[in-house]
């Protein structure tokens, strides 16, 4: 049954041992697509590849599904080594960025493909489909053809289409880019609901990072073929460990800085001539080059006037630029020729600034993060 | 998709790599072998030819009548196209337009032939019945000219009609808005846009009217010999194998170079001259005409148009009376007999052009399949094969099968079989490239999304590919049925006695000067095709295949 108990039913562990793909074009020297990636999606899980375009992410997912062929590595699925399966005899679902409905087929038909291919018996492969279209929200679509679809209706076809054959795993190759924004956010919340429900291992690309944020159990970011950092959304926005995660992951003011000194766990660095101590990870020596990850929300603009507290740097400064976009309004404060971006949340409760007043950028020390000169890259 | 490891493609490569290495390559090496191999290699036969004033002549003939037809054809076929596209033409008069144009891409060879001796010859209708002439001589260069220009101007049209219709109607709304005039927005705009196309339907006619076996067979005459017509008559006449496949050598060179020069056209147009966006511009209507040009262009095509339509009355009227020009009483004696003795030719006819379809089809669309959606060593090299004995005169494909299949152990010719054959490997590009123009619009993850969804490779084909390129099979095999009801190039030597076809019987009617006959057999074969484009062309519209259009467009290439 589709809709079994998520207890019931534990999806199997997808496993990516050291993976590599390059492709040669012709002409061209070898681009290496996907070079050593390892990755482990737990039973159940949702793990999303997020990345910019051309980092690798989709040829992961088509790695995975078997559409492409990995020059290295191995790919399991539960205890099973995968790697050299042709497509066809994986039981996965593929959720496509263009949804690739059978354009000749019903929506029925379309649904009923996997399960015709399976020589499922007939009353079997009916039931089946009308209950997935009832779990999409599509029922009494049967007959209808794609093109008569609206693009949110065509997605839900699709991965009716994928889940309807019980799969292992559940693969979405930017499933929702094709839609519009608002569009976009309900379908979201609703495979997410649907994954939950199902409990089917599911590895999902996305390089949209507020829709990964948004469904996934975890986020593997992935950067020119390898894979920067994996964890939860909050572990990623709040401890990045390089400056393309911090960047990626939400907006950040990226600050180049001067060790002061180092004690365990803490460092204490300069920030336009005042010391701030801020608690890392990594080991730092008096002297050595760093950077800040500041986050606009965490910069507060105060009165030129205002002091200090305990943890806390205020740096003066000028404002240039003020957008006011409702629940929020972002400044760009110039602190010693640098820019710096601010958030303003619940604006109508705070004191508002001008363009040209001189400020005090206030900045908690809790809330700054550092990274190694070497992470920045 | 992981294609190396596919049960399914290896062997379906295998199976086409082997038809087109034995009925496309091996003719062809035997009939280069018979040229230049005498127990060693020789460059007797073709020295041998290049000494005779006859043959070296042909060469000579054979390469002016092409550029003077391409050269004719093209300028016609862009005045046609120029009409059709730029001038505001109501809806009606171009559907008819076309109409009247593709007649003679669908007729059996001869019939302008036909049409020209009747209007133009000795005792011509409008030489001498007209206008009183008696010194008009329809045989040699000219009459040849005229009639393969009105043959063969109607594939420079196709091709000329797509090229300006593709020219982006924004581009000389913007010249016009820079402060050009007409001529000026014409000169520097939309010819030099055009330039590839008309290249390109240039080096099409001139190929056209190079591999010409029909036309100049009746018109050319003994004073303007021709080179695929003395190929024919070296062997049909002298029996000299040899000879006639070193002629076959002397057609190739030409051809091949327009070949050549055609693939560099069409690369440089896929670079540098795409104007098509995508993006739909707004319907701006195209005034770099001005009404004084459109009306002369309207009335040079209206001549055209009303000679074109003579010629097909006059076949009409020569069927239906006892002798045009002689003895114009009505008379159904020219039916009588293509309907009793000449029955024979007609049934065998159409026998092979319905096997020809499924089979032609089938291949054209599982070639276009493969090469555009597989990957396999050789690949290119499968595509180009495939392409031979499309791009090569009849004539030589003609020889180079009846050399091969003469003698045992494959003693085909003369067979059903090998006119199917032939015609399958001859004609079924038009199929194999509406097969990869389809399959060009249908996102490749459809047949993913079928493999993840644990179908096969052939299962995906079965149940995915086949159906959405039926538009594509329809026209496939249109063209093919189409091709088998008209050519006889190649397939006058493979006939015998068991098996003959009703443009050989045409041929014959000719060359017994039994022109009426000749034109009832003409007019039934007219009529069949029309009747299969009409068919096709409902069948069509049925499957809703707006991308497609009529099958007639497809005829063109």
């Amino acid at each position: 049954m589709v809709t079994a108990d998520p207890a019931q039913r534990a999806g199997a562990r997808l496993r990516l041992e050291r993976v590599s793909k390059s492709f040669t074009r012709e002409g061209q020297s070898a681009f290496a697509a996907v070079r050593d990636v390892s990755l482990t999606v737990e039973p159940g899980e949702l793990v999303t590849l997020l990345g910019p375009s051309g980092c690798g992410k989709t040829t992961t997912l088509r790695v995975v599904a078997g559409f492409e062929q990995p020059d290295e590595g191995r790919v399991y699925v539960g205890e099973q080594d995968v790697t050299d399966l042709i497509v066809y005899r994986r039981s996965i679902g593929f959720v496509f960025q263009s949804y690739a409905l059978f354009p000749h087929l019903t929506i029925f038909d379309n649904v009923a493909y996997g399960l015709r291919v399976r020589r499922l018996p007939a009353a079997t492969i009916r039931a089946r489909v009308g209950q997935v279209l009832e779990l999409v929200g599509l029922p009494g679509y049967e007959r209808r053809f794609p093109n008569q679809l609206s693009g949110g209706e065509q997605q839900r076809v699709a991965v009716a289409r994928a889940v309807v054959v019980e799969p292992q795993l559940l693969l979405f190759d930017e499933p929702l880019s094709n839609l519009d924004a608002k569009l976009r956010v309900q379908m979201r919340a609703e495979l997410s609901r649907l994954q939950r429900q199902l409990a089917i291992t599911t590895v999902y690309v996305t390089h949209d990072q507020e829709e990964a944020m948004a469904i996934s159990d975890r986020i593997a970011v992935m950067r020119e073929g390898v894979i920067a950092q994996v964890g939860t959304a909050e572990e990623l926005y709040r401890t990045p460990r390089s400056a393309f995660v911090a960047q990626f992951i939400g907006r950040v003011n990226l600050v180049e800085s001067r060790v002061l000194g180092a004690t365990g766990g803490r460092v204490a660095v300069d920030l336009w001539g005042a010391s701030l101590s801020v608690a890392t990870d990594d080991a730092y020596a008096p002297g050595q080059r760093l950077f800040l990850v500041l986050r606009p929300e965490s910069l507060t603009l105060v009165p030129e006037s205002a002091k200090a507290t305990e943890g806390e740097v205020v740096i003066p400064g000028v404002v240039r630029s003020r957008m006011y976009l409702g629940e929020k309004v972002e400044y760009a404060v110039e602190v010693a020729g640098t820019l710096l971006e601010a958030l303003t949340y619940d604006p109508a409760r705070r004191r508002l600034f001008d363009v040209g007043a001189r400020v005090g950028v206030s900045c908690e020390a809790a809330s700054v993060r550092a990274l190694t000169a070497e992470s920045h890259s | 998709m992981s294609r190396g490891r596919d049960p399914v493609v290896a062997p379906a490569v295998v199976l086409v790599w082997a038809a087109v290495l034995l009925f496309v390559l091996y003719p062809m090496s035997r009939l280069l072998a018979l040229t230049f191999w005498d127990g060693g290699p020789t460059l007797e036969a073709v020295r041998g030819l290049l000494g005779d004033w006859t043959h070296r002549a042909a060469l000579v003939n054979s390469l002016l009548l092409a550029i003077l037809v391409g050269t004719a054809g093209t300028a016609l076929g862009f005045a046609f196209a120029l009409l059709a596209v730029r001038s505001n033409l109501p809806r009606w008069s171009e559907r008819a337009l076309d109409a009247v144009v593709l007649l003679p891409l669908i007729s059996p060879p001869f019939t302008a032939a036909i049409a020209l001796i009747f209007a133009l010859g000795p005792r011509g209708l409008l030489s001498y019945h007209v206008f009183g002439l008696t010194n008009v001589n329809i045989y040699g260069l000219s009459g040849t000219l005229l009639s393969e220009t009105l043959t063969y101007f109607p594939i420079a049209y196709l091709t000329l009609k797509a090229v300006l219709a593709n020219i982006d109607a924004t581009l000389e709304d913007s010249a016009f808005s820079l402060g050009a005039r007409r001529w000026r927005v014409f000169a520097t705009v939309t010819l030099p846009l055009a330039t590839p196309g008309v290249a390109n339907a240039f080096l099409l006619v001139s190929a056209a009217s190079l591999a010409d076996f029909a036309t100049p067979l009746i018109l050319a005459g003994t004073k303007f010999p021709v080179l695929p017509t003395q190929a024919f008559l070296q062997i049909t006449g002298l029996y000299d194998m040899r000879g006639g496949a070193a002629l076959c050598f002397l057609l190739l060179v030409p051809t091949l170079a327009i070949f050549a020069g055609q693939r560099r056209w069409l690369e440089r147009r896929g670079g540098s001259f795409v104007t098509v966006t995508g993006k739909a511009s707004a319907a701006t209507r195209v005034k770099s005409l001005s009404p004084a040009a459109i009306v002369v262009l309207a009335a040079a095509c209206g001549l055209v148009v009303a000679l074109v339509l003579v010629c097909y009355l006059i076949i009409v009227a020569a069927s239906l009376v006892r002798g045009l020009g002689a003895d114009n009483s009505l008379s159904l004696a020219h039916y009588a007999h293509v309907f009793s003795g000449g029955l024979k030719a007609v049934r065998d006819t159409l026998f092979i052009a319905i096997v020809s379809m499924p089979v032609g089809g089938l291949f054209a669309v599982v070639l276009g399949f493969l090469v555009a959606r597989t990957q396999f060593p050789g690949r290119r090299a499968l595509e180009f094969a495939a392409m031979i004995n499309y791009a090569l005169p009849g004539t030589i494909v003609g020889i180079a099968y009846l050399v091969a299949f003469n003698d045992p152990p494959l003693a085909l010719t003369g067979t059903a079989f090998i006119l199917v054959v032939c015609y399958v490997f001859r004609y079924s590009l038009a199929g194999t490239r509406a097969t990869t123009a389809v399959l060009a619009q249908i996102d490749p993850t459809i047949e993913e999304a079928s493999a993840s969804l644990g179908a096969r490779r052939d299962v995906t084909f079965r149940r995915v590919v086949l159906p959405l390129v039926r538009p594509a099979l329809l026209a496939g095999m249109t063209v093919l049925f189409i091709r088998a009801m008209t050519a006889i190039s190649a397939t006058i030597f493979l006939v015998s006695l068991d098996w003959s076809l009703v443009t050989v019987r045409i041929l014959e009617g000719i060359t017994n000067l039994e022109l009426g006959q000749a034109s009832a057999f003409s007019v039934l074969v007219i009529l069949l095709v029309y009747l299969a484009v009409l068919v096709a062309g409902l069948a069509m519209r049925r499957l809703n295949a707006g991308s497609l259009g009529r099958a007639g467009t497809l005829l063109g290439g």
